[in-house]
């Protein structure tokens, strides 16, 4: 029975990834989107337990511990927090409309199947048929740091973005080692922290966050 | 066999303990300290020099980490020559900035970077394959940068200055290294020795070669490449100028001669066309330019790029008569050239000096504000003059023998017995004569002008008529440069003996040491003795003043007033001759060439139209090169980077679409 449920869980939770990052590109505002990635650490500290408990490995669970720490509450919560702090929580007014958006991540999507299944040395393992959603996911992240006008919308970007390339991880080669998994959560959190610092100079200095407004080049 | 090797390495020593001097030692005793070791430094390549040109052999090999050949430093014979020729300016360089450096040109960064910059000109005519050649040259260039430098916090023209000058240089670094690796491609060596075996008829070995010579008139300040040093030499600290004009150039010309007579000789003759072209064009122009210049730097600096043109010219006639067979005078043409950048580095090194005397004592570089210094400034005035009779090639200096020469050669070299060498020869050697013809008498024109409005007549400004004659460890390399271009002029036939030992070993001209030290070219029948001739001279001369001094002492001066000094019998400074008025006629004549621009201000009294209050005229040469070849170039340089902008706008969206679209076509291009 466990043999059957396996594959069924590694696609209903790259499924839910997968959905989220549609949603964020869909949804324009951030509460929204800090929401849906808070949703989507979760689904992935799931996805990196099923793994962890169907290869029978104790790391991957401590794994998928700190991956639901990290990504599905601190990070979130960070964003969040500080969000709330600003009042004027205006939509976001994106680069592109939702249908165009929403066509091209569908269009991404096909693009990292088609890319995947070409690529070099994928396993025939129940989760690599899954790693084109990690790829998706990156090339998702990357069209929302494109699109999105406000420097804490790209924030979720990259952050996608990064929750894309661990999903692969996870997929191909069941995760890295523990320390790595550690120091690159740490480094991201630290990134994230930075950049809201940043942020939030910025919106007290000119009023916004809307980073078209810098392009002044300096010498 | 260990010589060589021993002094490149002591050398390289001394001048790391005089970096670390200049680095550690504190502001008092750096020059006292780091200029010692200068001299140390430019003795020691002296010395490897004269070991050098003495036929020695044997150097330095330093292996490299890198995939590549070791760098072999060991210099021949025509190395050896012009390391000895960079290492005297090098003495005489030091020597004065020990004693004149004050303020920034003085500060840690200059003391330690005039040893590297020392070095690197030594390690240039040391190296013997391309790699070392070319890592020399860099030192040697950005020392020079670090140098010029000197004074950017107190002038706001060194920077742009600056630019022009890195610009230029890395230009002709370019060629150089293109030229090279042409070379090296088709030999499969970078060794100079491996090179010489490409045969110089092919087309490749033409394209190396004008890539090469272009780069190397570049470092010559030869036009068009010129156009840095105007701006560039009046910007740095007098002895650094001097350094530069005096030695740096001479290692361009140290280029081409490598690449003229050890890599790629036998050449088609549309090469030796092709340098007396651009060695004529030089001389002229620059000289023209020196003779309009009413700044004393400005006005050596474009006196340089005459005196480089001449030895090219004499290179690249060498080179077109030795395409005809016609082996005297293309020996002697070569050794006028090589006699040429010997004295110009004695006579120029002690303008330079010279002049920073005059920018020492009265802070003033402008001629139509300078006056009257052979009084204030007598031993400057004195070496000043002897230096600008050989810049002007009047005998008993150096420059004449080498002009003497270079006229020779060229005017013998068309005919060998009564019959013509070639139709090509017969027209370039008169051009070539009436080119030089015409330089040696602007030459004359500029040094009267140079010498007569600074030193003689009176003072034309405060600044000058307060000023005070040098410290004496200033004079020590004037009276040591002076002295150089005074006996390299009289002592000819030794001097032209060392240097034809030195060209070899395919190339040795027949050169004779006849009568008193006098020179013989028994392959073109011409001989000059300087000594014997001043003799005479004297044996004339002196009667003839003995008369007139006795005549004059019988009758009684008569004194005449000026008629335009208002019936006064002085007239007032501002009633002499300036260095803008003097050259008034000349830049008349060659308006076409020069494109002067002038403005006449005219200040009416009141409401008059017929009473003027002051006039006021300025007149500007600019260079033709600047304004008509590379301003153009930069405009089109200029819209290119407006384009570039909007494509680079500063707008993060647009970098990170960019880096997006950048990421799709990695893997589109990846999979399929």
């Amino acid at each position: 029975m466990v043999e059957t449920v396996y594959p069924q869980l590694i696609g209903l939770f790259a499924g839910g990834l997968l959905l989220t990052s549609v949603l964020m590109v869909w949804r324009h505002s951030l509460l929204a989107s800090i929401r849906l990635l808070a949703t989507q650490g979760i689904i992935l500290a799931a996805l990196v337990a099923t793994i962890g408990m169907h290869e029978g490995e104790a790391e991957l669970l401590v794994v998928s511990g700190l991956v639901l720490v990290v990504k599905g509450v601190a990070l979130p919560w960070v964003l969040a927090r500080q969000s709330r702090a600003t009042t004027h929580m205006a939509d976001e007014s994106p680069r592109l409309n939702p249908t165009a958006a929403l066509l091209a991540v569908a269009l991404l999507t096909i693009l990292s199947y088609a890319v995947s299944s070409r690529l070099a040395g994928l396993n025939a393992s129940i989760p690599a048929h899954a790693a084109p959603i990690g790829l998706a996911m990156v090339l998702v992240g990357f069209l929302l740091l494109v699109t999105r006008r406000r420097a804490r919308s790209q924030l979720v970007g990259f952050l996608l973005l990064d929750n894309g390339i661990a999903t692969i991880a996870f997929l191909t080669s069941g995760g890295v080692p523990l320390l790595l998994e550690l120091g690159v959560s740490l480094d991201v959190l630290l990134v994230v922290l930075i950049l809201y610092a940043f942020a939030g100079r910025m919106s007290n200095k000119f009023g916004n966050t809307d980073i078209d407004q810098l392009r002044e080049l300096h010498d | 066999m260990m010589g060589i090797g021993a002094g490149l390495l002591v050398q390289l020593v001394v001048a790391l303990m005089a970096v670390i001097v200049a680095v550690v030692v504190p502001a008092l005793w750096r020059a006292r300290l780091g200029g010692p070791l200068c001299v140390l430094v430019s003795a020691a390549g002296c010395v490897t020099g004269v070991l050098a040109m003495s036929g020695e052999l044997g150097g330095l090999v330093v292996p490299l980490a890198l995939p590549v050949d070791a760098l072999q430093f060991s210099p021949d014979r025509l190395g050896g020559l012009f390391m000895v020729v960079v290492s005297g300016v090098g003495v005489l360089v030091s020597l004065y900035g020990m004693g004149s450096v004050r303020g920034p040109g003085a500060s840690r960064t200059s003391w330690a970077a005039l040893p590297v910059f020392l070095v690197g000109m030594q390690l240039v005519s040391a190296s013997a394959d391309t790699l070392s050649f070319l890592l020399a040259w860099e030192v040697m260039t950005l020392a020079s940068t670090v140098l010029l430098l000197a004074n950017h916090s107190n002038r706001a023209t060194v920077a742009s200055a600056t630019i022009w000058y890195s610009v230029m240089s890395q230009l002709s670094f370019f060629f150089i290294l293109a030229g090279f690796a042409v070379l090296a491609a088709v030999s499969g060596s970078t060794g100079f020795a491996a090179m010489a075996t490409v045969p110089p008829g092919s087309w490749e070995a033409s394209v190396a070669f004008v890539l090469l010579i272009l780069g190397f008139a570049g470092k010559a300040e030869l036009v068009p490449l010129h156009v840095w040093v105007p701006k560039m030499l009046p910007e740095a600290p007098s002895h650094v100028a001097a350094a530069m004009s005096g030695a740096m150039v001479k290692i361009g010309v140290y280029g081409a001669l490598v690449v003229c007579v050890r890599l790629l000789p036998g050449g088609p003759p549309w090469w030796g066309v092709l340098v007396m072209i651009l060695g004529g064009v030089s001389a002229l122009y620059g000289i023209l330019q020196a003779s309009v210049s009413s700044n004393l730097k400005v006005l050596l600096a474009y006196s340089t790029t005459e005196n480089m043109g001449l030895a090219f010219l004499g290179v690249g006639a060498s080179m077109l008569l030795r395409s005809y067979a016609a082996v005297p005078a293309a020996d002697a043409a070569l050794l006028a050239s090589l006699l040429l950048v010997v004295s110009h580095a004695a006579f120029k090194t002690t303008l330079f000096l010279g002049a920073g005397a005059v920018d020492h004592a009265t802070g003033e570089m402008d001629l139509d504000r300078l006056g009257g210094l052979g009084r204030r400034l007598p031993l400057t005035a004195a070496t000043f003059g002897v230096a600008s009779l050989g810049a002007a090639a009047l005998p008993i200096t150096s420059g004449f023998v080498a002009e003497w020469m270079l006229l020779q050669a060229l005017i013998h070299g068309s005919r060998i017995e009564g019959n013509v060498v070639s139709v090509a020869a017969s027209v370039a050697m008169p051009m070539a004569v009436a080119v030089v013809a015409l330089t040696a008498g602007l030459a004359l024109l500029t040094f009267v002008k140079g010498y007569g409005i600074a030193f003689l007549a009176r003072p034309r400004s405060a600044a000058a008529s307060s000023a005070q004659e040098v410290p004496p460890a200033m004079h020590v390399s004037l009276v040591a440069g002076a002295l150089s271009v005074v006996v390299l002029g009289l002592l000819p036939g030794p001097l032209a003996a060392v240097i034809a030992s030195c060209v070899g070993p395919d190339i040795v001209p027949h050169v004779r040491s006849v009568g008193l030290a006098g020179v013989e070219l028994p392959g073109i029948g011409v001989l000059l003795d300087p000594v014997t001739f001043l003799l005479l001279t004297v044996l004339v001369a002196v009667p003839v003043m003995v008369a007139v001094v006795v005549s004059a002492r019988r009758h009684r001066p008569r004194r005449s007033a000026l008629p335009w000094g208002g019936g006064g019998s002085r007239a007032r400074p501002r009633m002499q001759y300036t260095a803008t008025s003097y050259a008034e006629p000349l830049v008349r004549v060659f308006d076409d060439v020069l494109k002067p621009s002038r403005d006449v201000q005219v200040t009416h009294v009141g409401e008059s139209r017929y009473l003027v209050e002051r006039v006021e005229v300025e007149q500007r040469v600019s260079d033709v090169f600047e304004s008509r070849l590379y301003r153009p170039v930069l405009n089109v340089a200029q819209r290119f980077g407006v384009l570039a902008r909007q494509a680079q706008n500063g707008s993060i969206h647009r970098y990170l679409g960019y880096s997006f679209i950048a990421f799709l076509t990695v893997l589109i291009v990846v999979s399929f």
